[in-house]
């Protein structure tokens, strides 16, 4: 970073900056407070807070009705992507620790297989997943969406974990298959402990990348009882119109959980965005 | 060109470390004034003060007659060779060079001239085309040069631009950067840690330690005359031997008392260590003035020691003993010590407990003595330097 | 004795049978090629029918269906609207990106308060942001109020009813939800340049100007190469704040391929259809970034 010194420029645009993240912020303020207001209230003095708060909103969008219940797709939504990131983790770890111990042309070649499927979008494909997922009756089932997202987020898995353990020193791993052990149990207990920081990344990468996806979960999930929470987000405010106090009440409760993940864990986002992308 | 000044030059950091105290400096027009101590002593500060990288937070730095302390470092007319060269990596070596000429709009034919005739003079005609990251460390360092040379700066200022090199690409280095300065008169300020290069290449040496200056003065004057403890141990490879000794001043002749041994010399030289009559002083005296007794003139003081290891050097050969005494231990000294060869500070404080002292002598190759042996050692008479423990100042 | 003995035996071990299974990628493997290859294969081959998906068997109607893209109005709206979208998109993100990054880059007091917020918006649902957006720019709403109020009558406009206007609108949500990804991008790329070579830049004489032009910029060039692809990709797939601000209208006006791709499969009933836009918009995407990153990365330095 530059050091230069704090000079009266410096506060002049730290001052500067502070207002544009105002600005950048004042939709997230308008809708908390509006989400507070009664319904009368919605289009009267948009800056100011209401002094009384009115949790109705919040009440209807948390039990809601037959088509959405923002409760329920949180569950939803946290199983989901609570299992997808957990096969990614397991899956793609193992196939990278094979992808990178075993230097061999076939190796390269799945390697760049795997690369391919995170440059080329998945949208081609779309239509002949939701008819094979139907076909085999995983449409509309959490098993169909967590294979899906297993698999359309493998490449992301296996590029991370496959950089990260290449450069591993390989001692530990030698000094376990000389004892006898299987590749599997040597991964288990030796390199998989090691793998912590880009585990990390791979998490927290993935869990976003899931928990806010709302196309896939659209066209697999709509109308259903799994359906998650962007999607009940969708038909509620499909049905909500204009009634912003309801609106933004249930915003407000989909974006609570991500933003609280975030205070917890920013620099650990930060990072793993930075370095993930960096590839 | 113009020379370099320092006026009561001070450096605190926001957070209370202070780097620099009351530096008086005054560079020549021309000279080459090399910046020498420990890291950590304020030699960089002091140059990066010149170069306008860091704040002047007291004193004044005036280059040629203006004092530059509120100049950027762009308008103050001083190129700098930086310790990691800092070359562009993005730009060929004629790029790099061309840079400072290009940041003031100098014509692209003007340009051109300049920088080809610095890299001819520097012997990179054939890599102008190169990037940074295809050179040796050498061929780096000459571009940091050439870039430095082009503008034709009223100083220069080296940031130990041969420290990263290797041992005989630095000699050969030196010996040029001597030259080019000698041929150029241009005004040079050096800074290194290497004593070894401060005396090969200064006009004037300032030994600093503790952002406090110690000494100014020729190569000559640092070694054959250092003011203190500081100077004299830092100064000169193998460093001085220093012994802690009784002073007797009674009448025209000293008598110092190293363990049970004494020495006896004129008082002539040291006017004021009547003062010392009783006190404990440290006793110097450099390598070379330590002869085997048979060379020398009888009248020199002798001690006796025995030998622990004769290494051969060829053209002579250095004796190491140990003398019945009590070595120096002041902080300046076990800094400089640890500096050099980290195990040696365990084995002065060895030696403080077993009452012997380590001392190095060079003898002529026809004199080695046996390893064990119990010799004893002449010391020139001249050529000894007596310190007041209390604050390392030499006694005069 | 023992320790070179041992070593003979490790190394041909590890040469000729790697103890490590080829059966710990299958998993891995089965999923990609089921859930990545395979289908898009088969959308492939359905976006030259005219399949809706209840038919036992799609009927082969060769290049129909990419004809019937440039004739049908939303589509070839869709078409120049993604096209344009994406554009913008690289442009703006990145040049927003890095001017906030190069503030950042510098010892404030809320640096890392300003960088967490700046980002926030990366990590949120882009659906339910759009939400909130879209009562800003609702013509009763937030930004219409406040140029009222502060006696901009002549400024208030249907941001979002307004076909002239609806695609502008949605990219600004697109640059203030994705600027700060650019940012971060953009700080880690600053603070791999060496502090020293600005120094030595400024004992050169360089001036700011001249040290951003000559310095900064031809450093930060594989930061921008990776902005700008991603930023194209992201651009060129824009789904959810389409749904979420206009849901494509006023009358297709603010169309997309995703959005289009979703309408023309599920709820007309167009599998064929669908599957030729999104063939249509997968070559995009590959074609674009892949010459983009090519052309970027040549220009890129050391």
């Amino acid at each position: 970073m530059r050091r230069s010194a704090y000079t009266w420029r410096t506060f002049g645009l730290e001052l500067l900056l502070l207002v544009v993240a105002v600005v950048f912020f004042v939709p997230f303020y308008v809708a908390a407070a509006i989400s507070l207001k009664s319904a009368s209230d919605v289009y009267s003095k948009p800056l100011a807070f209401p002094s009384n708060p009115d949790f109705s909103g919040y009440r209807t969008a948390w039990h809601g009705n037959a088509s959405s219940s923002l409760g329920h797709s949180l569950v939803n939504s946290i199983v989901i992507t609570g299992a997808s990131v957990v096969g990614l983790v397991v899956i793609g770890s193992l196939a990278a620790y094979a992808l990178a111990r075993r230097p061999s042309r076939m190796s390269t070649l799945l390697y760049v297989l795997f690369l391919l499927g995170l440059i080329v979008p998945f949208q081609l494909g779309i239509v002949p997943l939701y008819v094979a997922l139907r076909h085999l009756h995983l449409n509309q089932q959490y098993g169909g969406m967590i294979l899906l997202y297993i698999g359309l987020l493998m490449p992301l898995s296996v590029f991370l974990y496959t950089g990260f353990i290449r450069a591993l020193p390989r001692d530990y791993e030698e000094a376990s298959y000389v004892d006898g052990a299987s590749s599997l149990r040597t991964f288990l207990r030796i390199v998989f402990p090691l793998l912590r920081p880009v585990t990390g990344t791979v998490i927290v990468l993935s869990a976003i990348l899931i928990w806010n996806d709302f196309f896939t979960q659209l066209i697999f999930l709509s109308g259903s009882r799994q359906q998650t929470l962007p999607v009940a987000i969708y038909s509620f405010v499909g049905e909500y119109v204009s009634q912003w106090n309801q609106i933004f009440a249930a915003v407000i409760i989909s974006i609570l959980p991500i933003l609280a993940f975030y205070v917890v864990a920013q620099r650990q986002l930060i990072r793993g965005f930075a370095g993930g992308v960096k590839g | 060109m113009a020379g370099v000044v320092f006026r009561a030059v001070g450096k605190v950091y926001p957070d209370g470390n202070r780097a620099l105290s009351g530096l008086d400096l005054a560079v020549a027009d021309g000279e080459l004034m090399v910046l020498v101590g420990p890291s950590g002593c304020g030699k960089s500060t002091a140059l990066r003060m010149v170069a306008g990288l860091e704040e002047v937070t007291e004193g004044e730095i005036a280059i040629g007659e203006r004092t530059v302390n509120r100049v950027p470092p762009q308008q103050r007319d001083v190129a700098m060779v930086f310790q990691n060269y800092a070359l562009y990596p993005h730009l060929s070596v004629y790029d790099n060079i061309a840079y400072p000429l290009r940041s003031r709009g100098v014509p692209r034919g003007e340009i051109r001239a300049r920088v080809e005739r610095t890299a001819a003079a520097m012997g990179l005609g054939d890599l102008l085309r190169r990037k940074p990251r295809t050179l040796s460390g050498g061929q780096r360092q000459r571009v940091a040069m050439a870039r430095a040379m082009v503008r034709e700066p009223q100083a220069f200022l080296m940031d130990e631009p041969l420290s990263n090199l290797d041992a005989k690409l630095r000699v050969q280095m030196r010996a040029e950067i001597a030259r080019l300065q000698h041929d150029l008169a241009v005004t040079m300020l050096y800074v290194t840690h290497d004593q070894v290069e401060a005396m090969t290449m200064g006009d004037r040496i300032a030994a600093l330690r503790k952002g406090v200056l110690q000494q100014l003065g020729t190569a000559r004057q640092l070694y054959d005359e250092p003011v203190n403890l500081f100077v004299a141990t830092f100064i000169g490879s193998p460093a001085m031997n220093l012994l802690r000794a009784r002073v007797s001043a009674g009448g025209p002749s000293l008598r110092l008392t190293v363990g049970e041994q004494t020495l006896d010399v004129e008082a002539g030289r040291w006017a004021s260590v009547r003062r010392y009559d009783g006190a404990v002083v440290a006793l110097g005296v450099r390598p070379e003035h330590c002869q085997p007794p048979r060379t020398v003139e009888p009248t020199w003081p002798r001690l006796r020691g025995r030998v622990r290891l004769v290494e051969t050097l060829g053209a002579e050969e250095l004796v190491h003993l140990d003398i019945e005494g009590e070595p120096v231990l002041a902080d300046e000294v076990l800094e400089v010590v640890e500096d050099a060869d980290a195990s040696m500070v365990q084995s002065l404080h060895q030696g403080a407990e077993e009452r012997r002292v380590p001392v190095v002598a060079r003898f002529p190759t026809e004199e080695a003595p046996a390893p064990e042996s119990l010799i004893e050692v002449a010391l020139r008479p001249d050529r000894l330097h007596l310190f007041d423990l209390a604050t390392g100042a030499a006694i005069h | 004795m023992t320790a070179p003995a041992r070593e003979k035996v490790r190394l041909p071990r590890l040469r000729h049978r790697s103890p490590v299974s080829w059966l710990l990628v299958v998993p891995a493997l089965a999923l990609l090629l089921a859930v990545h290859f395979a289908p898009q294969v088969f959308g492939g081959w359905y976006a030259f029918t005219d399949w809706n998906g209840i038919d036992i068997s799609p009927r082969w109607v060769g290049v129909d269906n990419f004809r019937r893209l440039f004739d049908d109005d939303a589509s070839r709206t869709a078409f120049y609207n993604t096209l344009k979208l994406a554009g913008s998109m690289v442009v703006l993100v990145n040049v927003l990106g890095l001017a906030l990054a190069l503030s950042l880059d510098r010892q404030l007091k809320t640096r890392h308060f300003l960088r967490a917020l700046f980002f926030a918006p990366v990590v949120m649902s882009p659906l339910a942001v759009s939400f909130i957006w879209q009562y800003v720019f609702d013509f009763n709403g937030g930004l219409n109020r406040l140029l009222a109020w502060i006696g901009l009558d002549g400024w208030t406009r249907p941001w979002l009813g307004d076909p002239g206007w609806a695609l502008w609108t949605i990219l600004v949500v697109l640059v203030w939800q994705y600027s700060g990804l650019a940012m971060i991008i953009y700080l880690a790329g600053l603070q791999s340049i060496p502090e020293e070579l600005y120094e030595a830049s400024a004992v050169d004489g360089a001036s700011t100007w001249f040290m951003f032009r000559t310095l900064t910029l031809p450093l930060l060039a594989p930061a921008v190469t990776i902005n700008a692809t991603l930023m194209l990709i992201f651009g060129l797939r824009v789904f959810d704040q389409v749904l979420g601000l206009t849901g494509g209208g006023p009358v297709n006006a603010s169309e997309t391929l995703a959005t289009q791709v979703w309408k023309q499969t599920f709820q007309n009933g167009q599998y064929g259809y669908g599957a030729a836009l999104a063939l249509v918009l997968a070559a995009l995407i590959a074609t674009l970034a892949i010459t983009q990153a090519l052309v970027l990365r040549r220009r890129e330095v050391a």
